[in-house]
């Protein structure tokens, strides 16, 4: 859909020797399915029948052929017996899944998915993946994926296309010709490939202390959302000055609220959190920020200035201008060319970046991390790696509540699993997605 | 509150969930407008005590739910009355018959029965607004938005979609107070916050209006999955509650 995106094509495009443009824009939409990267802005109704038909209503099919085809289309996507759910009660995971049938359910020749699993967890991103594999393996459609995630993507494809930071394509094949001819190409341009083996991980694994006076503390802290269940109970967690720490464990564990917990973002239930000798959720703002940094899982809902460089100096003093110049350099958004830019239409790897970078240049004492590594293609990982170990040279306490077992075993010193809200001690089984 | 929101199979399976929104919705409105035109203290107090009997019995709600939703009611009207009545014109009235005089303060009785007169209405308004929202389901409201009252579609299920994403809106709102705290600035509420929550409702906007479009929604010819129809269920709720009201009024 071109003329949905503001910008200027050159070249010509055809789906199934169809000329893309507004005239033939009906004709093309019912021949293509897409699904997006971010469920939350495509799932439309409110029921999961509901969703599904959404697509074959507009393409005109009758009812009684609506009414076979649904039940059919949510069974292929892993969902059967979906029916009534409600789509905004289902995971992540299972709202990609439905998108996926919503996309399939009319029998597009064409599937476009633009990285569909890039606000997944592995076990969701995996499911997706089965099922992508079902559709290849029953021929049912062409499918194009545009994905970071080269483990999941390599394996389902019959043809890769590579392109460079400049648009240009790098390389264009059956996957095993393009690994063995233009590898080191990719690698050089900043692209995942597929065969990379992981870093081992740390082996000390405990919430005990770390080394001299903790950053932070956690005392049998619990927590429970209102009504809810808790989320967790009796976790006692240490951080030393500099130290490095992985937070793993399934969605749902409680990664991502212990990390606000230590942060002050979330007052326990019982327990207590200390930052540096304070309670994190009772100091004044200006106190907190000085004290500890955290990037929020969705980069956007972080953004406070107008412009990279308005949010990046966001309470700086003046002294304190040069370095972020400095820290934004080293994350590859040079002042020169990226200050003036509103941080929203920047890509999704530079708008992570930058949501590190605000929070680094305070050199906090401690920095919590929500899944930082999403959507990183080679190059912007290595730039978010290497700020982040200058960040513990300069004697940043590191915590990074994430899934991504690479980005674990490449800064951690020692990783934590969370399984229902506690903490696994050494030799407690770690579920299989994590040690996958 | 009053949302219209996703409502239990127990509640879409009963006789008002069954029948057109847009039925109940001119019943309400009816009684609603009937108000409007009478001081009489008591149609109001009929009319929110029938709105919670019809959610009740045929509209098959759970006590519990609807207690809910009416929650923020008790308080509502006891603000509005007491408000009315201490700032009633009636005070400053020097052959009224006066209640209480404190300090300053003279309360007199026409200015209390003024007060006790909005405060009901106040609940009347409030017990049906939240009966109808109750019995009625988003989904079925934009159905019979499109198929009954020949609303445009890209309105009815434009606003559908825009209502899936209010906890969204929620989250955002969190999420950009955490982010001020975080940078040293004051979580409160700032002028900023807003301009934020707007940013990202826009965005979220604009990415779902592509999807809808990627699923064929603007294109001509839509068929319809679920059917609303006229029904004589619907001519029975709009008699039946046109009956109750006369009665009410008759009862004057």
């Amino acid at each position: 859909m071109p003329w949905s995106v503001p910008g200027r094509m050159a070249g010509e495009l055809t789906v199934d020797g169809l000329v893309v443009d507004t005239g033939t824009a009906p004709a093309v939409i019912e021949r293509v399915g897409v699904v997006f990267q971010d469920p939350s802005s495509q799932l439309v109704m409110e029921r999961a029948e509901d969703d599904v038909a959404f697509g074959l209503e507009g393409r005109g099919w009758s009812r009684e052929r609506m009414r076979a085809r649904v039940p059919d289309a949510l069974a292929e996507a892993g969902l059967a017996g979906f029916e009534r759910r409600r789509t905004a009660r289902l995971s992540g995971g299972e709202q990609q899944r439905l998108a996926l049938a919503g996309a399939f359910a009319p029998r597009p020749g064409l599937l476009v998915l633009d990285e569909p699993t890039a606000n997944l967890d592995p076990p969701g991103a995996s499911a997706f993946a089965a099922r992508l594999a079902a559709v290849r393996s029953a021929r049912a459609a062409t499918v194009v994926l545009v994905e970071h995630r080269a483990e999941l993507a390599w394996p389902l494809a019959d043809l890769v296309l590579a392109l460079g930071a400049d648009g240009a394509p790098l390389g264009f094949g059956p996957p095993g010709e393009i690994l063995a001819r233009s590898r080191d190409v990719l690698a050089e341009a900043g692209i995942w490939l597929p065969d990379e083996p992981l870093p081992p991980l740390p082996l000390r694994s405990s919430g005990g202390a770390g080394t001299g006076e903790p950053v932070v503390e956690a005392h049998d802290v619990a927590f429970a959302f209102e009504r809810g269940v808790a989320v967790l109970r009796g976790v006692d967690l240490a951080v030393g000055p500099g130290e490095r720490v992985a937070l793993l464990g399934p969605n749902g564990s409680g990664k991502s609220t212990l990390g606000r917990l230590l942060v002050g973002l979330l007052r326990p239930a019982a327990g207590r959190v200390r930052l540096a000798g304070a309670d994190p959720s009772r100091l004044a703002p200006h106190d907190l920020a000085r004290r500890a940094g955290y990037v929020m899982q969705d980069p956007e809902r972080g953004f406070l200035g107008a412009t990279v460089e308005a949010d990046l100096l966001l309470g700086l003093a003046t002294g304190e201008r040069q370095r972020a110049g400095d820290v934004a350099d080293a994350l590859g958004l040079p002042m020169a060319a990226f200050g003036r830019r509103n941080p929203f239409t920047l890509s999704g790897g530079e708008q992570r970046r930058l949501s590190l970078a605000s929070q680094l240049v305070r050199r906090p004492s401690l920095l919590v991390l929500d899944e930082p590594t999403f959507g990183q293609d080679r190059r912007g990982y290595g730039a978010l790696l290497g700020l982040l170990r200058a960040g513990v040279d300069e004697g940043t306490a590191i915590v990074a509540a994430t899934h991504d077992l690479r980005f674990a075993g490449d800064v951690a010193e020692r990783v934590v699993h969370l399984v229902d809200g506690r903490i696994a001690g050494p030799g407690a089984t770690i579920p299989p997605q994590d040690a996958a | 509150m009053i949302a219209v929101q996703a409502r239990t199979d127990r509640v879409a399976a009963s006789p008002l969930g069954r029948a057109s929104p847009l039925a109940t919705l001119a019943v309400a409105v009816a009684w609603l407008v009937a108000l409007a035109t009478t001081t009489d203290p008591r149609p109001p107090v009929l009319v929110a005590v029938v709105a919670i009997l019809a959610a009740l019995g045929p509209g098959r709600v759970a006590p519990r739910d609807l207690a809910r939703g009416l929650a923020p009611l008790w308080l509502a009207a006891l603000t509005v009355g007491a408000f009315n009545a201490l700032l009633s014109p009636a005070n400053a009235d020097p052959s009224a018959a006066v209640v209480v005089v404190f300090g300053p303060v003279r309360l007199t009785t026409p200015a209390i029965e003024a007060g006790v007169a909005l405060a009901l209405r106040v609940v009347a308004i409030v017990a049906v607004g939240v009966a109808w929202a109750r019995v009625t389901d988003a989904t079925h409201l934009a159905d019979a938005l499109v198929q009954q009252a020949r609303l445009p579609e890209r309105f009815a299920y434009g606003a559908l979609a825009a209502l899936q994403a209010i906890p969204w809106l929620a989250e955002d709102l969190v999420a950009l107070r955490e982010a001020r705290r975080m940078r040293g600035l004051r979580a409160t509420w700032h002028p900023r916050i807003l301009v934020g929550l707007l940013v990202l409702a826009i965005r979220r906007g604009d990415r779902l209006a592509v999807a809808m479009d990627a699923r064929g929604f603007s294109t001509a010819g839509r068929t319809r999955y679920r059917i609303v129809r006229w029904s004589a269920l619907d001519g029975a709720v709009v008699v039946g509650g046109l009956a109750v009201l006369a009665a009410i009024v008759a009862l004057r």
